[in-house]
Protein backbone atom coordinates (compact mmCIF):
# COMPACT_ATOMS: atom_id res chain seq x y z
CA UNK A 1 0.00 0.00 0.00
CA UNK A 2 1.54 3.33 -1.09
CA UNK A 3 1.51 5.98 1.65
CA UNK A 4 -0.57 9.06 0.88
CA UNK A 5 1.55 12.21 1.15
CA UNK A 6 -0.36 15.10 2.71
CA UNK A 7 0.03 18.52 1.01
CA UNK A 8 1.68 21.38 2.93
CA UNK A 9 -1.56 23.41 3.11
CA UNK A 10 -3.36 20.51 4.77
CA UNK A 11 -0.50 20.09 7.24
CA UNK A 12 -0.64 23.79 8.10
CA UNK A 13 -4.41 23.55 8.63
CA UNK A 14 -3.88 20.49 10.83
CA UNK A 15 -1.24 22.37 12.82
CA UNK A 16 -3.50 25.39 13.42
CA UNK A 17 -6.46 23.21 14.35
CA UNK A 18 -4.27 21.14 16.67
CA UNK A 19 -2.89 24.17 18.49
CA UNK A 20 -6.33 25.78 18.80
CA UNK A 21 -7.70 22.48 20.12
CA UNK A 22 -4.89 22.23 22.66
CA UNK A 23 -5.49 25.84 23.76
CA UNK A 24 -9.16 25.01 24.40
CA UNK A 25 -8.15 21.84 26.22
CA UNK A 26 -5.72 23.78 28.44
CA UNK A 27 -8.55 26.16 29.36
CA UNK A 28 -10.62 23.09 30.29
CA UNK A 29 -7.74 21.85 32.48
CA UNK A 30 -7.64 25.29 34.16
CA UNK A 31 -11.41 25.15 34.74
CA UNK A 32 -10.94 21.77 36.44
CA UNK A 33 -8.40 23.32 38.82
CA UNK A 34 -10.72 26.21 39.65
CA UNK A 35 -13.66 23.86 40.08
CA UNK A 36 -11.69 21.68 42.49
CA UNK A 37 -10.81 24.77 44.52
CA UNK A 38 -14.49 25.70 44.77
CA UNK A 39 -15.45 22.17 45.68
CA UNK A 40 -12.76 21.97 48.34
CA UNK A 41 -14.24 25.13 49.84
CA UNK A 42 -17.67 23.50 50.05
CA UNK A 43 -16.51 20.14 51.38
CA UNK A 44 -13.47 19.31 53.50
CA UNK A 45 -12.40 15.70 53.18
CA UNK A 46 -9.20 13.64 53.53
CA UNK A 47 -8.96 12.44 49.93
CA UNK A 48 -8.93 15.94 48.41
CA UNK A 49 -5.13 16.49 48.30
CA UNK A 50 -4.79 13.43 46.05
CA UNK A 51 -7.45 14.72 43.64
CA UNK A 52 -5.80 18.15 43.68
CA UNK A 53 -2.47 16.56 42.77
CA UNK A 54 -4.00 14.69 39.80
CA UNK A 55 -5.74 17.85 38.58
CA UNK A 56 -2.55 19.91 38.80
CA UNK A 57 -0.57 17.19 36.99
CA UNK A 58 -3.26 17.26 34.29
CA UNK A 59 -2.97 21.04 33.94
CA UNK A 60 0.84 20.96 33.79
CA UNK A 61 0.73 18.14 31.20
CA UNK A 62 -1.75 20.13 29.09
CA UNK A 63 0.48 23.22 29.20
CA UNK A 64 3.60 21.20 28.33
CA UNK A 65 1.80 19.51 25.44
CA UNK A 66 0.63 22.88 24.12
CA UNK A 67 4.20 24.23 24.24
CA UNK A 68 5.51 21.06 22.56
CA UNK A 69 2.84 21.37 19.85
CA UNK A 70 3.79 25.01 19.16
CA UNK A 71 7.48 24.08 18.92
CA UNK A 72 7.29 20.73 17.09
CA UNK A 73 4.36 21.02 14.70
CA UNK B 1 -14.06 7.68 57.26
CA UNK B 2 -12.68 5.49 54.47
CA UNK B 3 -11.56 7.36 51.34
CA UNK B 4 -14.12 7.23 48.49
CA UNK B 5 -16.82 5.96 50.80
CA UNK B 6 -20.42 6.30 49.63
CA UNK B 7 -22.03 5.66 52.99
CA UNK B 8 -20.67 6.84 56.33
CA UNK B 9 -22.48 7.02 59.65
CA UNK B 10 -21.36 9.70 62.13
CA UNK B 11 -18.21 10.64 60.20
CA UNK B 12 -15.85 12.77 62.27
CA UNK B 13 -13.52 14.10 59.57
CA UNK B 14 -16.03 15.77 57.24
CA UNK B 15 -17.04 19.40 57.22
CA UNK B 16 -19.16 21.29 54.70
CA UNK B 17 -19.52 24.93 53.75
CA UNK B 18 -22.40 26.13 55.90
CA UNK B 19 -22.00 23.71 58.79
CA UNK B 20 -22.51 25.35 62.17
CA UNK B 21 -20.25 24.73 65.15
CA UNK B 22 -22.75 22.64 67.10
CA UNK B 23 -24.15 20.87 64.04
CA UNK B 24 -23.26 17.19 63.83
CA UNK B 25 -23.07 15.18 60.61
CA UNK B 26 -25.09 11.97 61.02
CA UNK B 27 -24.91 10.56 57.50
CA UNK B 28 -22.51 11.27 54.68
CA UNK B 29 -23.60 9.87 51.33
CA UNK B 30 -22.57 9.70 47.70
CA UNK B 31 -24.03 7.80 44.80
CA UNK B 32 -23.15 4.10 44.89
CA UNK B 33 -19.71 3.44 43.40
CA UNK B 34 -21.33 1.23 40.76
CA UNK B 35 -22.62 4.36 38.96
CA UNK B 36 -19.00 5.00 37.94
CA UNK B 37 -18.84 1.85 35.82
CA UNK B 38 -20.12 3.47 32.54
CA UNK B 39 -17.43 6.19 32.45
CA UNK B 40 -14.80 3.64 33.50
CA UNK B 41 -15.73 1.43 30.54
CA UNK B 42 -15.63 4.44 28.19
CA UNK B 43 -12.20 5.35 29.59
CA UNK B 44 -10.96 1.79 29.00
CA UNK B 45 -12.32 1.87 25.45
CA UNK B 46 -10.64 5.25 24.78
CA UNK B 47 -7.40 3.95 26.32
CA UNK B 48 -7.12 0.94 24.00
CA UNK B 49 -8.34 2.78 20.91
CA UNK B 50 -4.96 4.07 19.59
CA UNK B 51 -3.28 0.68 19.90
CA UNK B 52 -6.12 -1.73 19.15
CA UNK B 53 -8.91 -0.02 17.24
CA UNK B 54 -7.21 2.66 15.09
CA UNK B 55 -4.71 0.28 13.40
CA UNK B 56 -7.52 -2.13 12.49
CA UNK B 57 -9.77 0.71 11.35
CA UNK B 58 -7.07 2.31 9.15
CA UNK B 59 -6.23 -1.10 7.71
CA UNK B 60 -9.89 -1.80 6.98
CA UNK B 61 -10.36 1.46 5.07
CA UNK B 62 -6.91 1.17 3.43
CA UNK B 63 -5.82 4.48 4.94
CA UNK B 64 -2.06 4.96 5.03
CA UNK B 65 -1.37 8.63 5.73
CA UNK B 66 2.21 9.90 5.62
CA UNK B 67 2.13 12.39 8.50
CA UNK B 68 5.36 13.77 9.99
CA UNK B 69 6.36 11.99 13.22
CA UNK B 70 5.66 14.97 15.58
CA UNK B 71 2.01 14.96 14.48
CA UNK B 72 1.67 11.31 15.49
CA UNK B 73 3.48 11.93 18.79
CA UNK B 74 1.48 15.04 19.76
CA UNK B 75 -1.77 13.45 18.58
CA UNK B 76 -1.20 10.26 20.60
CA UNK B 77 -0.17 12.11 23.77
CA UNK B 78 -3.18 14.42 23.41
CA UNK B 79 -5.48 11.42 23.00
CA UNK B 80 -4.25 9.87 26.28
CA UNK B 81 -4.30 13.24 28.07
CA UNK B 82 -7.89 13.86 26.97
CA UNK B 83 -8.82 10.33 28.10
CA UNK B 84 -7.26 11.10 31.49
CA UNK B 85 -9.11 14.44 31.59
CA UNK B 86 -12.41 12.74 30.82
CA UNK B 87 -11.85 10.20 33.61
CA UNK B 88 -10.80 12.94 36.03
CA UNK B 89 -13.84 15.14 35.28
CA UNK B 90 -16.17 12.13 35.59
CA UNK B 91 -14.57 11.10 38.87
CA UNK B 92 -14.74 14.53 40.52
CA UNK B 93 -18.35 14.82 39.33
CA UNK B 94 -19.10 11.71 41.41
CA UNK B 95 -16.77 12.60 44.29
CA UNK B 96 -18.26 16.04 44.94
CA UNK B 97 -21.90 15.11 44.36
CA UNK B 98 -22.75 14.52 48.01
CA UNK B 99 -25.67 14.24 50.38
CA UNK B 100 -25.39 15.05 54.06
CA UNK B 101 -27.80 14.44 56.89
CA UNK B 102 -27.09 16.40 60.06
CA UNK B 103 -28.96 16.56 63.34
CA UNK B 104 -30.64 19.77 62.08
CA UNK B 105 -31.14 19.44 58.31
CA UNK B 106 -30.43 17.54 55.16
CA UNK B 107 -28.10 18.94 52.53
CA UNK B 108 -27.71 18.11 48.84
CA UNK B 109 -24.60 19.45 47.11
CA UNK B 110 -24.44 18.91 43.35
CA UNK B 111 -21.78 19.89 40.88
CA UNK B 112 -23.01 19.55 37.32
CA UNK B 113 -21.12 19.98 34.05
CA UNK B 114 -18.10 21.43 35.92
CA UNK B 115 -19.48 24.96 36.04
CA UNK B 116 -22.82 24.56 37.79
CA UNK B 117 -23.11 24.18 41.54
CA UNK B 118 -26.37 23.51 43.36
CA UNK B 119 -26.71 23.63 47.13
CA UNK B 120 -30.11 22.53 48.49
CA UNK B 121 -31.07 22.08 52.09
CA UNK B 122 -34.16 21.30 54.12
CA UNK B 123 -34.59 21.59 57.85
CA UNK B 124 -35.68 18.38 59.53
CA UNK B 125 -38.73 20.15 60.97
CA UNK B 126 -39.94 20.95 57.43
CA UNK B 127 -39.81 17.40 56.12
CA UNK B 128 -43.30 16.15 55.37
CA UNK B 129 -42.70 12.77 53.82
CA UNK B 130 -39.79 10.54 52.95
CA UNK B 131 -39.69 7.42 50.83
CA UNK B 132 -37.33 5.52 48.57
CA UNK B 133 -37.47 3.70 45.28
CA UNK B 134 -35.14 0.97 44.16
CA UNK B 135 -35.52 -0.91 40.91
CA UNK B 136 -33.54 -2.74 38.26
CA UNK B 137 -31.08 -5.59 38.33
CA UNK B 138 -28.02 -3.62 39.45
CA UNK B 139 -29.95 -1.68 42.13
CA UNK B 140 -31.27 -4.95 43.54
CA UNK B 141 -27.89 -6.68 43.52
CA UNK B 142 -25.93 -3.77 44.97
CA UNK B 143 -28.74 -2.42 47.16
CA UNK B 144 -28.97 1.19 46.09
CA UNK B 145 -31.88 3.47 45.23
CA UNK B 146 -33.32 6.98 45.24
CA UNK B 147 -34.52 8.58 48.46
CA UNK B 148 -37.13 11.31 47.97
CA UNK B 149 -37.54 13.88 50.74
CA UNK B 150 -40.70 15.96 50.41
CA UNK B 151 -40.64 19.28 52.20
CA UNK B 152 -43.32 21.70 53.33
CA UNK B 153 -43.91 24.98 51.55
CA UNK B 154 -42.40 26.06 48.27
CA UNK B 155 -39.04 24.45 48.88
CA UNK B 156 -38.32 21.86 46.18
CA UNK B 157 -38.11 18.20 47.12
CA UNK B 158 -34.65 16.81 47.69
CA UNK B 159 -33.73 13.59 45.92
CA UNK B 160 -30.76 11.48 46.97
CA UNK B 161 -30.00 9.61 43.76
CA UNK B 162 -28.61 6.06 43.63
CA UNK B 163 -27.39 6.03 47.22
CA UNK B 164 -26.43 2.80 48.99
CA UNK B 165 -28.71 1.36 51.70
CA UNK B 166 -31.70 3.65 50.98
CA UNK B 167 -33.82 1.91 53.64
CA UNK B 168 -31.28 2.75 56.34
CA UNK B 169 -31.18 6.37 55.17
CA UNK B 170 -34.97 6.66 55.27
CA UNK B 171 -35.03 5.08 58.74
CA UNK B 172 -32.32 7.41 60.05
CA UNK B 173 -33.98 10.56 58.67
CA UNK B 174 -37.35 9.42 60.05
CA UNK B 175 -35.85 8.92 63.52
CA UNK B 176 -34.22 12.34 63.35
CA UNK B 177 -37.44 14.09 62.29
CA UNK B 178 -39.38 12.33 65.05
CA UNK B 179 -36.88 13.38 67.71
CA UNK B 180 -36.95 16.92 66.24
CA UNK B 181 -40.76 16.95 66.54
CA UNK B 182 -40.57 15.62 70.11
CA UNK B 183 -38.14 18.41 71.01
CA UNK B 184 -40.42 21.08 69.57
CA UNK B 185 -43.47 19.90 71.55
Amino acid sequence: MTPTVIPAVALMTLKILGIVGLCIYTVFAGVLVRQEQLMAHVLEEQFQPIIRMFILVHLVASLLLLICAIILL
Amino acid sequence: MRPLTAFAVNPTDVRFETQEEAEKVILFLRQHFIVNIPWMLITFFLFITPTVIFPRLFHAVSLNLMLPTPYYAIGTIFWYLATFGFALASFIGWFFNIYIVTDERIVDIDFLYLLYKKFSEAELAKIQDIHYTSGGILATIFNYGDVVVETAGEAPNIIFEAIPFPEKVVETIRELTESEEAESI
